[in-house]
């Protein structure tokens, strides 16, 4: 697959705070590619250059062939975007708001008709087509905001955030209209901090934390480069902190800790964990209630990486 | 209640939260530049206009004569007129015409007209008029100077009819005094003709009866019985200012005054016959010269009566309104009659509401769509900036358009106002002045980030803008500081040329300066828009 859109460099400094540091990134054609990072990593300010919305400092950037600075008519005429908030006019009707759209893209009145109609079908608003937009639900505005993305028939789609503050059938509604549209050929690049949604959703991701990338790739190829550790959850009858030292000093344990009963230990090892630690309970007479390894989520790659959780 | 160990029990009135709360907004209020600024001008503007304004009469209010006469009188009136504060002459002019284009170019607000032959028509005992032509259209500008002219008109007025009667008393007094020596030395003396002259000695003791007791009734009614000149004047100048004050034509001051004229001109008549009298006892003292050496004597005693009988004759003439008021105040509005406030009012309230709806509604269009992210949409779409601008502008010049239309029918519906000149030249100067609204707010709406940081820079030129159009406040009271302000602000010039062409029914040629002054600020203005219109959003 070929990319469509190619970053090289791509800078954005506010003053002194530099919001995006020389990031290089590539989206391939047809791909859902999520991008991740915890609120202010600078993801908002990455789609606002590539958007034409925010000149960058230095860097460049092609969006499906297009140079986003001096091309950047050719670019909004390509792209759809759906932005973090509800950006349409909410005086108008679902139909005028995008009637309106269609017209700014300097569509034909008949391809504004028909599209009009076909995209209040495809967000499930054709019921709604009359009604003042500022009186929608969330899920429905959010709805009708991609509806207002797809006016242009976009290769690229972007999708900021789209289900922050949504309640879940919202949710699942708006994941599952992304997944059609991208079945339909379009390229998403779909912004999140919901590490779930990303890992369930998005063919390739990047994470972003303060201005840089800091992985980059399928869900497990990221979940394995940590893969150097392990971890085993341990239920037990009576856990004391007296164990839980002895435990730490256990040969090939990282870390021990401790959250409602539950141990969760870290290794650098696993060959014959089992056994060791039963063993280990055996001659302590404790009561192993439940024992089990534990896959890598995504967010805890992030955690890794970062240090740090990533709703703060 | 114990698990709050950390706080304190709520109370109705909690000082330090009270505190906290004047803290926070003081905090949050310092922080925001763009409203603390407004909040503080405001006030001072507001003082600056007000103090400025109430109390202070228009001053120096230019103004033009159209001299048809150059007599001292003429002089005298002219010199008053300067001499006010209200009214400062800017030219002497010798016609109508010019007098006219002066007041249409609003070089001048005031024309006064000073007719032809107007001392010869003072002095000859007739009335003569001044006329005053003002320009209406600045409501106080006009009230003041026509109350200031009207005073020195009647002062002047005054003055004339006080000398007038002053003079006719003195001849008055000096042919009873001339009669009374006539009788006391000519009769007692020449005893021979005593018997010839017996009637006219009956009819020179009437008359000097009947016009003595005239003299001293005349300055009875105009002082009180007092043998002193000097006070008897300025009695006389009491009683005419309460003549001036309570003046109806049919008024009890009127009437008595017109009643001491006829008497005046009937001892007039009786002092007429008695020089006819003293004329033949003369003549037939004359024929008797021969006998008596002292003729010259007798010459000169009837010199003394037939003068002042002559100059009494002169008053004879007279009539009570030319004699009070030999000066007459006369009022034409410069364009057409029947001109009320709501005429004038109705074209700053358009060039106001214009410049208000564009302004404000820019907050909203701009600012406001900036904030709700529906520009960001906008700016999503492959729609250049030169684009958005011009949308936006000619959406408020449309919408302006008919705002004016529905203000112009509703005034015409409501208050029957009257436009003068033609609804095509309304409309140039509402289009232009329409668009150089817009583009300002534009402007403002690219200066700042929130909306409500919009309304309050939007209120540092709206502020001015209400305040310096001359629709509540006479520009011509402010001092130059403000005026100065005022031509910097585009009301002046919409405000100026709608109020030419609405009140005074100019053409668009006539206002020509106006609307080339707004089409340079629309330039200007809209050429910035290009400029510093914004695309980020941050």
């Amino acid at each position: 697959m070929k990319a469509i859109i190619e970053i090289k460099n791509l800078t954005k400094k506010f003053g002194t705070l530099t919001a995006v540091n020389a990031i290089n990134l590539e989206v391939k054609e047809g791909e859902i590619f999520g991008f991740l990072g915890p609120n202010g990593a600078g993801k908002t300010t990455t789609i606002s250059m590539l958007n034409t919305l925010l000149k960058p400092t230095s860097g460049t950037a092609l969006v499906a062939g297009y140079d986003f600075i001096k091309d950047s008519s050719y670019v909004r005429g390509i792209i759809g975007v759906v932005p973090q908030s509800f950006s349409l006019f909410p005086e108008l009707t679902a139909e005028e708001n995008l009637t309106y759209i269609g017209k700014l893209y300097g569509m034909k009145d008949s391809v504004i008709k028909e599209r009009t109609a076909s995209l209040l079908k495809t967000v499930a608003l054709q019921e709604h087509k009359d009604r003042i937009s500022g009186t929608f639900s969330g899920g429905m505005k959010q709805r009708l905001s991609i509806a207002a993305g797809l006016m242009p028939q976009p290769k690229i789609l972007f999708m900021d955030e789209p289900t922050t503050g949504l309640d879940p059938q919202s949710r699942i509604a708006i994941r599952e209209l992304t997944r059609t549209l991208n079945n339909s050929g379009i390229t998403i690049f779909y912004t999140t901090h919901d590490m779930e949604e990303a890992d369930k959703l998005c063919d390739r991701i990047a994470i972003m934390d303060k201005g840089n990338i800091i992985a980059l790739g399928t869900s497990e190829e990221i979940k394995h480069s940590i893969k150097a550790e392990h971890i085993v959850e341990i239920e037990l009858e009576s856990p004391s902190n007296q164990l839980i030292s002895e435990l730490r000093k256990m040969p090939h344990v990282v870390s021990v800790h401790q959250s409602n009963g539950i141990l969760n230990i870290r290794l650098s090892r696993k060959d014959g964990i089992f056994h060791k630690l039963s063993d280990f309970f055996y001659k302590r007479r404790q009561k192993v209630l439940e024992i089990r390894m534990k896959e890598h989520s995504l967010e805890d790659v992030f955690i890794h990486l970062t240090k740090k959780d990533l709703r703060e | 209640m114990s698990q709050h160990k950390n706080f304190e029990k709520e109370r109705i009135i909690d000082l330090k939260k009270i505190l906290a709360i004047i803290q926070k907004n003081f905090i949050v209020i310092m922080r925001d530049k763009a409203r603390i600024l407004p909040l503080i001008l405001f006030p001072v503007f507001m003082i600056l206009v007000f103090g400025f304004t109430s109390g202070n009469a228009p001053k120096h209010i230019p103004t033009a004569v159209i001299a048809y006469d150059h007599s001292q009188l003429s002089q005298k009136i002219q010199q008053d007129i300067s001499g006010s504060q209200t009214l400062a002459i800017k030219k002497i002019v010798s016609t109508e015409g010019e007098g006219k284009s002066l007041l249409d170019s609003g070089k001048v607000k005031v024309l006064i007209v000073i007719p032809s032959q107007l001392q010869e028509k003072i002095d000859s005992g007739g009335q003569a008029g001044i006329t005053v032509i003002v320009d209406e259209s600045d409501s106080s500008v006009a009230s003041t100077s026509k109350q200031a002219i009207s005073s020195i008109i009647t002062g002047a007025s005054k003055d004339i009819s006080i000398e007038k009667i002053m003079s006719f008393q003195k001849s008055v007094g000096a042919a009873s005094q001339g009669m009374q020596n006539y009788n006391s030395q000519f009769l007692n003396k020449y005893s021979l003709i005593i018997s010839k002259s017996k009637s006219a000695e009956d009819s020179l003791k009437e008359a000097s009866k009947k016009i003595s007791d005239q003299a001293s009734s005349l300055e009875n009614s105009l002082s009180a019985p007092t043998p002193i000149i000097a006070p008897r004047i300025t009695r006389a100048n009491e009683s005419f200012n309460y003549f001036n004050q309570t003046y109806i034509p049919e008024s009890a001051a009127y009437l008595s005054a017109k009643g001491q004229i006829s008497v005046l001109k009937q001892s007039s008549s009786l002092v007429e016959s008695a020089r006819e009298n003293v004329h033949d006892t003369s003549e037939m003292a004359k024929e008797e010269d021969k006998k008596f050496k002292n003729a010259q004597d007798y010459q000169s005693q009837q010199d003394n009566v037939v003068e002042p009988a002559n100059s009494i004759k002169e008053f004879t003439g007279y009539n009570a309104g030319s004699l009070l008021k030999p000066l007459a105040y006369e009022e034409k509005p410069a364009y057409g009659t029947g001109k009320r406030n709501i005429d004038f009012l109705i074209p700053s309230i358009i060039a106001l509401t214009i410049f208000q709806g564009a302004v404000m509604g820019m907050g909203r269009a701009v600012a406001g769509e900036r904030r709700e992210g529906s520009l960001t949409r906008v700016f999503l779409t492959p729609t250049s900036n030169v684009t958005i601008i011009l949308g936006t502008l000619f959406f408020y010049i449309i919408f302006e358009i008919l705002r004016s239309a529905f203000l112009i029918l509703l005034a015409m519906n409501l208050f029957s106002i009257r436009i003068e000149g033609s609804l095509i030249a309304v409309l140039v100067v509402v289009v232009i002045y329409a668009g150089v609204s817009t583009a300002i707010g534009m402007l403002l709406s690219s200066a700042v980030k929130t909306e409500t940081q919009y309304f309050g820079v939007a209120m540092l030129v709206s502020l001015p803008t209400v305040f310096l159009a001359g629709a509540f406040f006479p520009i011509q009271a402010m001092p130059k500081l403000l005026q100065g302000v005022a031509s910097f602000l585009p009301v002046t010039y919409a405000g100026d040329a709608l109020r030419g062409i609405m009140i005074k029914g100019f053409s668009i040629a006539t206002v020509a300066f106006d609307v080339i002054i707004l089409l340079v600020f629309f330039a200007l203005t809209l050429g910035a828009c290009f400029i510093v219109f914004r695309r980020d959003i941050e």
